[in-house]
Parts: structure tokens; C-alpha cells; sequence
């Protein structure tokens, strides 16, 4: 079932998009931070579109059959199109599917094929593409084929975290509709309303935005974070192999590890070079203790973007822990060259 | 209907449509017109230039049904099959999307039937040096002995990377980025004969923004009609493109200038609070630190009426050409890894943190800002620059300034006369890069120092005697010294036969002019015949136009007194060995060994012991 209620802060987002709905492009483009709605922005659109009512106006009807069919989760005429499962080596095999985090080539492939068959209903066929960012060059270039001159009736929803990873190509072929970030103070009422304690800190956490905040003050990856920062907070007595181990073993996806230490790290050059803290305000002692460094941390800003441009692939966890945390104490240290 | 997007509803589809390309259009319209036909061409040119368009356009050309014209008709079954897409002798393939596919090569190996509805046989394969190796020996074969009924339209962002055996097959065409005013222009046209109200500023902020792209500007054109509800106003426009009012940027330089942390990112915030885009903001201010350095070289290259002239005057004078040129690159790299960043503030506030580590300590005087021009009447320069702020968590303690240890960094060596530089062998344009390969200046520039001392003549300097003494001094005293004698060139000025290749050092020892930037992010390839080919990054599209390219051989012709021709490069991927990449390395590594001294400074050391006091970081500064 899928929820078409607006967060309080995208209302002006929504009413700029619909001021004229005859003008909606064929590919939209949804941007903005991680955790600040945009998949269900895109999923209300989807469903607006989708919506059979000819008297809707800014909003899906929610009774008409075609809002039935989406809510039942089968409607004909809309896909999503995510990083999806990687088909199984070995039907026998009862092992779980291995989670991939790209949209293959292949997935545009049969995607075309839905793009290009007419509608089972009423005209529209919708496509969510959810993070657009997770397709690679092959797919994307593909993509790109489908996107630039689609059948009549195809409407594509593209949503990305961060757009400048796109192709260009593909994001000069859409319509670009940035969403908002709320403000600190609605953002911490929205979740004081969802029972989060300490709204302010974790919205620091997450650069401010809501959903991940929420997320944050109740992952199962909270003990982890909290044992990476304390073991980098000391260098002194940091066992990169072990802690390392510790990673890999989680389970927990290393993109979101390398962003915990890219954020410790902003933190450490922020208060040495302008006395800001931005993410971890809670930590502050112990930022405060490793400030001086600062100036040397800058080459290891650019040794972990490196990482997480490389942390969709499929590497090996451990030995990419490894690396980055021998390179961390080898910039506290001066020492980082590369 | 759905409503159908102004990119695609205004995609030319004859020549005459065609905006900003003339030079290659012509060329190709009177090929046409005359029967004169190649049987392959490139076209070659960054995105969104119109290379797959020219290529359909063509097609129609070749198999209009009224025959191979300039003008296609458009209305025959060829022209109608092609415009939709499908006709059965026009194969398109995207070398970028395809390259795993095995069909094209059959689709390839098909060429030498005869085509089926049409007069040609038209293979279009856009991104062509992506095609797969099977691929491409399966093009490459047709190509080398064309059946009469085969044309190939070959397209590529990277020319560089298209090998030779093809290059010479083709007839090839490059197309030119549109500049803004062409832009503007179209769009323009494309307003009235849609009747959408328009404000021409406005078409004046779309035509910048859209990057020498009619395709981004036609897209950028359908954002701003929604934006604005059915009108393009500058107001709604400036909002949507979240540009930047410059003086946020002056206050984040001022800030850089007095090396003021507190300040700067309080004007990051200001930034921030206003919804506008980091984006934008860092290109916009590259561009700043592109007048700023033009200002420095011929104060004259700014124009009498830019609004911002004297605080970019006042800026250019309180920091040095090298500070601006490692700024400016600082602000391109940091708008490129934006994304990957925690978030794009974080990006953003970090791409300015990073200036600050570097810029010199105590903060340089700015002369007193004017009290008019631009922005600054109305917002007050803040105090900050007079004073600088301590860093608040700092605690500052009386750290005596150390004696440098950090060697200097040996000047380039350009001496052409030491011994005969080697005749040059630039790297044929098509050979993949090898990482190993460095450029001369590379090795040079890592070299220990103080091991060899050359007294170097430059070129320019003036010889008083009528030969060059070069002295090689050994301080290892085990090799004697050697002077070497060279009979002068006939006139001194210097001679392209012989530069060695070192493009900074030569940098160095000749007058550039405004076109400075450019030549610093420039990486020299070949130089061959006197046309000089230099790559450069994408990020840099806006110090490269033909404008700073012209300047550039204009300033080399003098250099050398010849003509030099200059053909620059927009490349998508990293360049590591321009000038202004080595200088910036070099100063990390100054900056590193600088701090190392001092944090290992005993003295230093028992006073963050005894004290708990800190060193502030970024007051270490190399001598
Ligand atoms: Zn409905
Ligand atoms: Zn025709």
C-alpha cells in the first residue's frame, strides 16, 4: 500500500509542480539530499498520474481503479525500476539472492519493453527510476535512448540523491525539480511528532535531513557507528585489521560506513580550520583533541570520495577498511601520500 | 496528447534549422548540392552540440527520395521513416550503451548487402571509440574498401581516443560549443513563435547556464516556463537556476584574503539560508578567480562597466597570481566531487575550507574596498578584515616562526641550450595514456633538490655575450664541473625547434596575457608543426573558448616568432599533469613538510604538553 501523503515540508514543491499540469514534462527529475522524502514525492506523482478520476485535480483520488490497482501493488502500467536482485547461479541453491546495488543494462532492456507497448488502461505509463544514480554508464546509455524520444503516454520519474552523478546527458533530458530540505525547527517537530528524543542531534547526524534522522535514532547499524567513531576518536590505540573485521562482519553497506567517516572527518577539519562541528556535536571532546590536524586531513578528504565512489562496486569489505583506516592514522600523522 | 518537450519539439531537422554551426554546414550542405560524397565522416564535439542530429539530417540528405540533396525534403518516405526512427537503411548504434553486444557486428558485417529501400546504406555509431574490439575490426573492414552503397556517420565526444586508421578514412568535421549570445538567440526565436512572454535578461541567464548546449538550453527553457507559470521572467529564472548574487562570493573571498575561518563560513551559511545552489556557487566562483586573474595580468582585459570591477581590483591586488590559480582550481575540483560528499553542504563548505588551509597566514591587507561600485555600497565590507578572528577553539600560543626546512622546490629547468634537447616525439594523439609516462616537468620537478645547480638562461632574459654558458655545478664534487659552450641561435629570440616539451617552464619564461588560466590547466600532447594540442578538463569549457585559445597562440606566435596554431582539448576525464595540477601538489607538499617541522619542533611539543595549548593549524605556513 503505498502512502500519497505529502511530508509537511514538500507542500510548496507540490504546489509548484502542479501549477500547471498540462506542461509536466515527459522525464522529471527529482533531487535532493538522502532522507528528505523524495521517493514518496515521486510515489504520489506516479500515482496522480496513474489516477483514472477525470474531476482529480492536485491529488490521486485514492478509489478510482486505477489508484485500486496501484495501491493492491499491480498495476499494469507502472514499474519501478531500482537495483534489483541478481538472478539466482543456481535454482537448487537455497541461498538468499545477492542484493545488487545496480540497475544492470539488462533491467532497461525489458524496461523499454514496457515502455514501448501500449497502456493496459487509461493512456499513462509511469516509470520510477529510484536512485537514478545506481545505473551505470551502460545502462545509463542505454536509458538515455528510451528517454529521449519515448511513445506517447510514457512518463518517467527519475529520483537521485545525487544528481551530478548522473550522465549529463540524461539529466539535460529531464526536467530537473529540486526538493526541499526542511528547516531545523520543522524538521525537529516533524519528529518529536514520531517520538524521536533528541530530534536536534540526530538531524545533525544526518545533515539535517528528516527521514534519515529517524532512521539514525533507531538503525540496527547504531552500535557499529558508535564503535568506528570511539576506535578512530583514539588513533592511538586503533587496530585497523580488527576494526576492519568489525565492519565487514556487520554486514552494514560500506558506502554508509565510508559517510560516517567522510562526516568524522569534516567534523575534524571544520573545528581545526573554523571552529564548526557539523555532524557529531556529541563528540566534541574528542574532535577537539585531533583538531590541530586539520590541514593534513584534507588529502584524506579525497582519499575517502574515492571510496565512495568506488563503494557500489563489489569490493572486498575488509580489505577496503583496511586501507582507509591505515591511510587515516597515516594523515593524522602527515604521512598520506597518493 | 502529453505535452511534447521543446528539445524535441524543436529538434532541427533540416540544415537550415541548425543554429551555431555554420562552418561545418556549409561545408557539408555544398558536398551535397555538388554529388560530392565521402564515404565516411566524424563529427566530433561535446555533448549536446548537435552530433547525432547533423548525423540525421545527413541520412535524410543521402536517401531523400528527390535525391542526394542539401535540402532534404522532408515529407518522402526516406525523410518521414528517418525523422520516426525507423527506416530499415539508416542503423544507428550507440557504441556507449552497446558495447557488450555481439549483434553489432553481425549488424556491421551486414554492410555489403545492398540496402533495402534506400540509396545508401547509412550507419550512424555515436560514441564510436567505445565501440567493442570485435566491433570495430568488423567497422574497420568495411571501412578500409567501402562498398558504393555504404556511408558511415561517425560521432564521438573524444577524438582523442579514436585510432588513427580510422581518423584517416574520415572526413572529419568539428563542431563548436554554441556561445551564449547564440543560445539566448534561439531561444528568443523558439519564445516568439511559441508566444510565451519573455524577458530577454532572462534568455541572457538561460544562455550561460545552458553550456554551450542547445539541448540543455531548451531544456533549462521548459523548466523556466513552469517555473514561471507560462512566462520567462530574470526574477523566476535567477531563482530557478538558484544562481548566485556575486557578493555572497566577495564575501567568502574576503574572508579567504584575511584567512578568516568564521567569517567564511558565515558567508557559506548566508549561502545556504538563501536556497541557492553550491552548484552554481563554486562555478560561479571559478569565474571570479578567472577575472581575478585576468586582472592580475592586463588589469585592462576587464571591462571599464562591470559592475564588480573594483572589488575584483582590490581582491587581485591582495593575493598572488599563484594563490588565485590554486583557488581556481580548488573551486573546480570541489563543484566536480559535490556529490560525493556526505551532502553537498558539507562539499561546499569543505571546497572553501580547503582554500583556507592554503591561503597565507595572517591574512594578506586588502586595500581598502571602494565604498561604490557593485554590491559593496549597499553591504558594508564586514569588519573581519581588518582584524582576523582567531579560530575560537584554538588556543594560540607564542610559536616562534620556524626556520624553513622544507627545501625549495627546484625551479623548472628550461636551459634548451645544456645539451640538444632530444628532437620531440609527442605520443600520437591515439595511444592510450600511460600513467608511467611522465611529461619532463614531472621528473623534474620531484627531482632532490640541491643536488644540481643549473644557472639557467631563460629565453627571454637578454644574452650579453655571444654564447650561452651553461655551469652544471655537482655537489657530490666527484664530477668535475662542466661548462659547455653552444653557439648562439641565429636571432635570440627562441626557437620552437628548441622547446623540449617542458610546457610550464616555458610558461614561465614567455608573456601569456589572459589567456594565463588556460595555459595552467592546460596539459600539453603534441606540439608538432607548430600546432600546439593541449587537453584540457571539461570543468575548465569556460577558459577555454576560442577567445582564451586565440589569445594563447597569439601569445606563443610572439613567444616564438612564428605562427603557432593552438587546438585545445575538452576532455571529460582528470588531467594530472598541467602546470597548475604540479604547482598545487607541490605546495601540499610544502604545506606537509612545513607542519611537520613545527609539530615535531621540541619546543612546541613541551608546550602542547605542559600547556595542552594547540598549534593553530593553517598559521604554519612553508617559507
Ligand atoms: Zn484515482
Ligand atoms: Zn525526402
Amino acid at each position: 500500500m503505498l502512502n500519497y501523503d505529502l511530508y509537511p515540508w514538500q507542500h510548496n514543491d507540490w504546489a509548484q509542480l502542479m501549477r500547471d499540469p498540462a506542461r509536466l514534462p515527459h522525464a522529471l527529475l527529482l533531487t535532493g539530499e538522502p532522507g528528505i522524502g523524495k521517493r514518496r514525492f515521486a510515489e504520489r506523482l506516479a500515482a496522480w498520474y496513474l489516477c483514472e478520476d477525470p474531476a482529480k485535480t492536485d491529488a490521486p483520488c485514492g478509489v478510482c481503479e486505477g489508484c485500486r490497482w496501484l495501491a493492491q501493488g499491480n498495476h499494469p502500467d507502472y514499474r519501478v525500476l531500482a537495483p534489483g536482485d541478481e538472478p539466482e547461479e543456481d535454482a537448487e541453491d537455497s541461498k538468499a539472492k545477492k542484493k545488487s546495488a545496480i540497475i544492470g543494462v539488462d533491467d532497461v532492456r525489458d524496461l523499454a519493453d514496457f515502455v514501448n507497448l501500449s497502456a493496459h488502461r487509461q493512456g499513462a505509463r509511469v516509470t520510477v527510476v529510484y536512485p537514478a544514480e545506481a545505473m551505470n554508464v551502460a545502462s545509463a546509455n542505454a536509458f538515455l535512448k528510451t528517454l529521449e524520444e519515448p511513445p506517447a503516454g510514457a512518463q518517467f520519474i527519475l529520483v537521485a540523491h545525487a544528481a551530478r552523478r548522473l550522465l549529463p546527458t540524461i539529466r539535460s533530458r529531464c526536467r530537473v525539480l529540486p526538493l526541499a530540505t526542511p528547516d531545523l525547527a520543522s524538521a525537529s517537530a516533524w519528529l518529536a511528532q514520531h517520538g524521536v528524543v533528541q530530534p536536534e542531534l540526530h538531524l545533525a547526524h544526518t545533515g539535517g535531513a528528516p527521514l534519515a534522522a529517524l532512521d539514525d535514532a533507531s538503525a540496527e547499524w547504531l552500535p557499529l557507528r558508535n564503535s568506528v567513531l570511539e576506535q578512530i576518536s583514539m588513533p592511538g590505540s586503533l587496530n585497523p585489521l580488527a576494526l576492519a573485521a568489525e565492519i565487514e562482519k556487520s554486514k552494514v553497506e560500506p558506502a554508509r560506513v565510508i559517510d560516517w567517516l567522510q562526516k568524522w572527518t569534516h567534523d575534524l577539519v571544520g573545528l581545526g580550520l573554523t571552529g564548526r562541528i557539523r555532524y557529531y556535536p556529541d563528540r566534541k571532546e574528542m574532535l577537539a583533541k585531533l583538531a590541530n590536524r586539520a590541514p593534513r586531513m584534507l588529502k584524506y578528504v579525497e582519499r575517502l570520495q574515492q571510496a565512495q565512489r568506488l563503494a557500489q562496486h563489489p569490493l572486498n569489505v575488509r580489505l577496503v577498511f583496511e586501507a582507509l583506516l591505515f591511510d587515516y592514522l597515516a594523515a593524522l600523522r602527515g604521512k598520506l601520500t597518493g | 496528447m502529453a505535452y511534447q518537450v521543446l528539445a524535441r519539439k524543436w529538434r532541427p531537422r533540416t540544415f537550415a534549422q541548425l543554429v551555431g554551426q555554420e562552418h561545418v554546414i556549409k561545408a557539408l550542405a555544398n558536398a551535397f548540392a555538388n554529388g560530392r560524397l565521402h564515404h565516411a565522416w566524424l563529427l566530433t564535439g561535446t555533448r549536446g552540440v548537435g552530433k547525432t542530429t547533423i548525423a540525421r539530417i545527413m541520412a535524410k540528405s543521402l536517401n531523400c527520395e528527390t535525391g542526394v540533396t542539401a535540402e532534404p525534403c522532408g515529407v518522402c518516405a526516406a525523410c518521414t521513416q528517418i525523422d520516426a526512427g525507423r527506416f530499415v537503411d539508416l542503423l544507428e548504434i550507440d557504441a556507449a550503451s552497446n558495447t557488450g553486444i555481439d549483434n553489432i557486428r553481425e549488424v556491421l558485417d551486414n554492410a555489403q548487402y545492398a540496402p533495402t529501400a534506400g540509396r545508401f546504406k547509412v550507419y550512424i555509431i555515436d560514441e564510436v571509440h567505445m565501440l567493442s574490439k570485435s566491433a570495430f575490426n568488423a567497422m574497420l573492414k568495411t571501412l578500409e574498401e567501402p562498398p558504393g552503397h555504404v556511408k558511415f556517420i561517425l560521432a564521438t565526444t573524444d577524438p582523442q581516443k579514436v585510432p588513427i586508421t580510422v581518423l584517416s578514412r574520415c572526413l572529419q568535421f568539428s563542431l563548436r560549443q554554441m556561445t551564449p549570445q547564440q543560445v539566448s538567440g534561439h531561444l528568443n526565436h523558439v519564445l516568439e513563435a511559441e508566444q510565451i512572454p519573455f524577458e530577454p535578461s532572462a534568455l541572457a541567464l538561460l544562455g550561460h547556464a545552458a553550456n554551450g548546449s542547445m539541448r540543455d538550453a531548451l531544456s533549462l527553457l521548459d523548466q523556466a516556463i513552469a517555473y514561471g507559470g507560462g512566462d520567462v521572467r530574470e526574477e523566476g529564472v535567477r531563482a530557478m537556476l538558484g544562481a548566485v548574487d556575486q557578493s555572497y562570493l566577495f564575501d567568502v573571498l574576503r574572508a579567504l584574503v584575511a584567512n578568516d575561518g568564521v567569517a567564511m563560513m558565515a558567508a557559506a551559511d548566508s549561502i545556504a539560508a538563501r536556497g541557492l545552489s553550491y552548484e552554481s556557487a563554486l562555478h560561479e566562483l571559478a569565474h571570479l578567480l578567472h577575472q581575478i586573474s585576468m586582472a592580475q595580468v592586463v588589469p585592462a582585459a576587464l571591462a571599464d562597466d562591470l559592475p564588480q570591477r573594483a572589488d575584483i581590483l582590490a581582491i587581485a591586488e591582495a593575493i598572488s597570481a599563484e594563490e588565485t590559480q590554486l583557488y581556481y582550481q580548488i573551486a573546480i575540483h570541489g563543484r566536480r566531487d559535490l556529490a560525493l560528499a556526505p551532502d553537498e553542504y558539507a562539499g561546499f563548505s569543505m571546497t572553501l575550507m580547503r582554500m583556507l588551509a592554503f591561503a597565507p597566514v595572517g591574512g594578506a591587507q586588502l586595500a581598502a574596498m571602494p565604498a561604490s561600485g557593485g554590491s559593496a555600497a549597499s553591504r558594508p565590507a564586514p569588519a573581519a578584515i581588518a582584524a582576523p578572528a582567531p579560530v575560537p577553539i584554538a588556543v594560540e600560543t607564542p610559536v616562534a616562526a620556524p626556520t624553513p626546512t622544507a627545501a625549495p622546490v627546484p625551479a623548472p629547468v628550461a636551459a634548451p641550450v645544456a645539451a640538444p634537447a632530444p628532437a620531440p616525439a609527442p605520443a600520437p594523439a591515439i595511444e592510450p595514456e600511460d600513467p608511467n609516462d611522465l611529461p619532463p616537468w614531472e621528473s623534474l620537478s620531484t627531482e632532490p633538490p640541491a643536488h644540481v645547480t643549473i644557472a639557467r638562461s631563460t629565453p627571454s632574459e637578454p644574452v650579453a655575450n655571444n654564447h650561452v654558458e651553461v655551469t652544471v655545478n655537482v655537489t657530490g664534487a666527484e664530477i668535475p664541473a662542466v661548462t659547455v659552450q653552444i653557439e648562439p641561435a641565429a636571432a635570440m629570440a627562441p626557437r620552437l625547434e628548441d622547446f623540449s616539451g617542458d610546457w610550464r617552464a616555458l610558461l614561465d619564461s614567455m608573456k601569456i596575457g589572459a589567456a594565463l588560466m588556460l595555459a595552467h590547466q592546460a596539459e600539453l600532447t603534441s606540439w608538432n608543426n607548430g600546432v600546439f594540442v593541449l587537453r584540457v578538463n571539461n570543468a575548465n569549457k569556460s577558459i577555454a573558448t576560442r577567445d582564451f585559445q586565440d589569445k594563447l597562440r597569439e601569445a606563443l606566435s610572439r613567444h616564438f616568432g612564428q605562427d603557432i596554431e593552438v587546438s585545445a582539448q575538452l576532455i571529460e576525464e582528470e588531467i594530472h599533469h598541467t602546470p597548475a595540477a604540479i604547482m598545487q601538489r607541490e605546495r601540499a607538499v610544502r604545506q606537509a613538510q612545513a607542519e611537520d617541522a613545527i609539530q615535531n619542533d621540541p619546543f612546541v611539543q613541551s608546550l602542547v604538553q605542559d600547556f595542552g595549548a594547540i598549534v593553530v593549524p593553517g598559521t604554519i605556513q612553508p617559507v
